[in-house]
């Protein structure tokens, strides 16, 4: 099982150093020409890349969503993937804050946040609470494996031992007092990652939720599905990782059964939504709902999302709950299809004239609501999802996030 | 019967243009304290012929790139052939009393003036693209880096070819809110959400918006709403006076005339 994984891992390694390679042209595209190559406009100002901000932050969610489990409500059972999962936080936290830096027009005035920010504005409170999670979670997890870079720093044998070593500030002891204080200490950061986090998963919601001229968006029920929605790909991220390291039935098992409930509930509050949509009969409504529907996306909702998101996954989940190779794989469909949900709840919405008549008015593709994202966008997207698979893979063998999570009943 | 020769000359021959009055208008506002003028527009949508040139007014103004349009034309086709009617609906900025735009901006990069205009600081501005999420008229375009004379094929010398072509027009931006902006690259307004600002560079200097200027059929009117004698301040009381989206409650500074 070991060495499968350890080839699996190495070949997922170099299909990621590929795209890594592949996605360059995109990013040399972005860099080089700004935002001019990509197919977003004026009307449809956000794209591909927002959706893939929702997207990882869906995942972040789900990470999140152990660590409180794990630390704050000491779920023993889950105890081993602590480390794994604040790991989890913080490389799916880097890859929304870099997609997310790409699709602003000034990247660099990202230190307008702090000379003149605008505390009224949802988006400066998620950049506030994006940073306070960056925060929280980069010294939570220095203490979780501060023990075993210790450790590893001793270790002469060991390749690297100097820069582990270095990380673990020359130390070379770890007292039972030491760990006694880390421990109190990640305690206290799970205590503080509660509410923080729970602000973050919620503003995201918020964001849309607030614009009143966005007729699916400006709903108290939006932020709850943003949660639910985070929750589903999420657990489904932590549900597949776990059969990856920690492959026992204990686990997976009780976890298959929460996705599925998780994903019911997501998919009646999706049909709820659909069903108040369509039976307000308000045009901007319908048409938006009819381009997820019937729109020239159809496929998107009921194929990638409908079918292979939630049915094939609900099968197996309902049909097979005992096997946690099925069940890790419906998980991971979940994961993977969760896209095509980031980008219904972004794009049908921008998609619909806001103004009669304001399709005839300026003809130019940034003045249109026709938006399908381009190669350049796609690149771009494939850059840092690689950057970001890379940076968890090389993390996982190079930190001691899966060795800490072995003596992690200490910290619990 | 000179006098009734002028009576009845006076009642069938334009009394004044209307631009006339609204330059005078102006000139008095601008002689009050600046914190006193709230500036206005009312649009008469019976008057407008559906021309675009106070589009292209905006245009040519503000040197706007390819796909920035600060000020469109909406075409509405109403009725079944034979018996179509077509009508125009000119939308500015609308310069919104209570605007949602300013309140999503995260770095305060645009805020309503105390004339209120809605205005952007183009050197603030992350290029987030929530405002023009958060615009329920599509006021606000954001600027992608397009040029012109992308197309236009580079040729030798000075006066010909893509690179002369853009030196005389395009790479020099024009002096919005009477700023001197550097020329055209990759910096500020690139990236920027661009939008309206009545034309602040020229009321600076006593001089009208394009739009109203280029208005064929006069069907826009400019000026202090607060002024009673101004001509601006006249037609918001119009009976046939209404607002954009009402329901909103962002109270626009821009109203049209039934």
């Amino acid at each position: 099982m070991m060495n499968m994984k350890s080839k699996w891992e190495k070949n997922l390694i170099i299909v990621m150093f590929i795209g890594l390679v592949v996605g360059s042209w995109g990013m040399y595209q972005r860099l080089a020409y700004g935002h001019l190559p990509m197919n977003y406009g004026s009307f449809v100002p956000w794209g591909l890349w927002v959706a893939f901000d929702l997207y990882f932050l869906g995942l972040t969610a789900g990470a999140f969503l152990i660590t409180i489990l794990t630390y704050v409500f000491r779920i023993k059972l889950l105890s081993n993937l602590g480390p794994l999962a604040v790991f989890t936080v913080l490389v799916t936290l880097m890859c929304e804050v870099i997609i997310i830096s790409l699709d602003l027009g000034h990247p660099l005035r990202v230190y307008r946040f702090l000379i003149s920010p605008n505390i009224g504005s949802m988006l400066f409170w998620l950049v506030v609470f994006i940073i306070s999670m960056w925060i929280i979670y980069v010294p939570w997890l220095y203490f979780l494996i501060r023990e075993q870079l210790i450790a590893w720093g001793n270790d002469a044998t060991r390749a690297g031992h100097q820069v582990y070593r270095f990380l673990a500030l020359g130390k070379t002891t770890y007292t039972p007092e030491d760990q006694r204080r880390d421990s109190r200490r990640s305690r206290f950061l799970s205590f503080i990652s509660l509410p923080i986090g729970l602000i973050f998963f919620g503003a995201h919601g918020a964001i849309f939720a607030i614009l009143h001229n966005r007729p699916i968006w400006n709903s108290a029920m939006l932020p709850l599905i943003f949660i639910m929605a985070a929750m589903l790909s999420g657990g489904a991220l932590i549900t597949f990782l776990a059969y990856l390291y920690q492959p026992s039935d204990e686990l997976i098992q009780p976890l298959g059964r929460v996705i599925l409930l998780i994903l019911l509930a997501f998919l009646f509050l999706e049909a709820l939504q659909l069903f108040v949509g369509y039976q307000s009969k308000i045009t901007g409504i319908v048409t938006s709902l009819d381009l997820i529907t019937v729109g020239p996306y159809w496929w998107v909702f009921w194929i990638v999302h409908v079918l292979i998101g939630s049915l094939v996954p609900a099968y197996l989940l309902i049909r097979y709950p005992e096997n946690s190779k099925l069940v890790a794989t419906a998980c991971f469909i979940i994961m993977v299809t969760f896209l095509s949900v980031r980008l219904n709840y972004l794009i049908p919405d921008m998609a619909v004239y806001k103004l009669e008549g304001l399709q005839n008015t300026f003809y130019h593709q940034r003045l249109r609501t026709e938006y399908a994202p381009n190669l350049n966008e796609w690149l771009v997207s494939v850059w840092v999802i690689s950057l970001g698979l890379l940076t968890f893979l090389l993390g996982t063998r190079w930190l001691p996030v899966i060795q800490a999570g072995k003596g992690e009943e200490g910290h619990v | 019967m000179i006098k009734l020769q002028e009576a009845l000359m006076a009642k069938a021959l334009p009394q004044e243009d209307p631009l006339v009055r609204m330059q005078r208008d102006l000139k008095r506002a601008l002689q009050k304290n600046p914190k006193d003028i709230k500036w206005g527009m009312v649009i008469d949508i019976a008057k407008c012929i559906g021309c675009h040139a106070c589009t292209i007014g905006c245009v040519a103004e503000n040197k706007l790139p390819p796909g920035v349009v600060y000020r469109v034309v909406l075409e509405e086709e109403t009725g079944h052939y034979p018996y179509v009617w077509r009508r125009f609906v000119p939308r500015p900025c609308l310069h919104c009393q209570n605007p949602p735009c300013t309140k999503a901006c995260p770095v305060t990069a645009t805020w309503k003036t105390e004339q209120g205009v809605v205005i952007v600081d183009y050197n603030r501005c992350i290029g987030c693209r929530y405002c023009l999420v958060a615009c329920p008229y599509a006021a606000r375009t954001s600027d992608f880096g397009e040029w012109y004379t992308a197309e236009t094929a580079e040729l030798p010398g000075k006066l010909y070819g893509q690179k002369a072509a853009a030196n005389g027009y395009e790479a020099h931006p024009a002096a919005e809110y009477g700023k001197k902006w550097p020329e055209r690259d990759h910096d500020s307004p690139v990236g920027n959400a661009r939008k309206c600002h009545f034309c602040l560079h020229r009321l600076k200097v006593g001089m009208l918006p394009a739009c109203t200027t280029s208005c064929v059929g006069r069907a826009t009117i400019f000026g202090d709403r607060t002024d009673p004698h101004s001509l601006v301040y006249e037609m918001i009381g119009s009976p046939r006076v209404f607002v954009l989206k009402e329901e909103l409650g962002t109270r626009p500074s821009v109203y049209y005339l039934k």
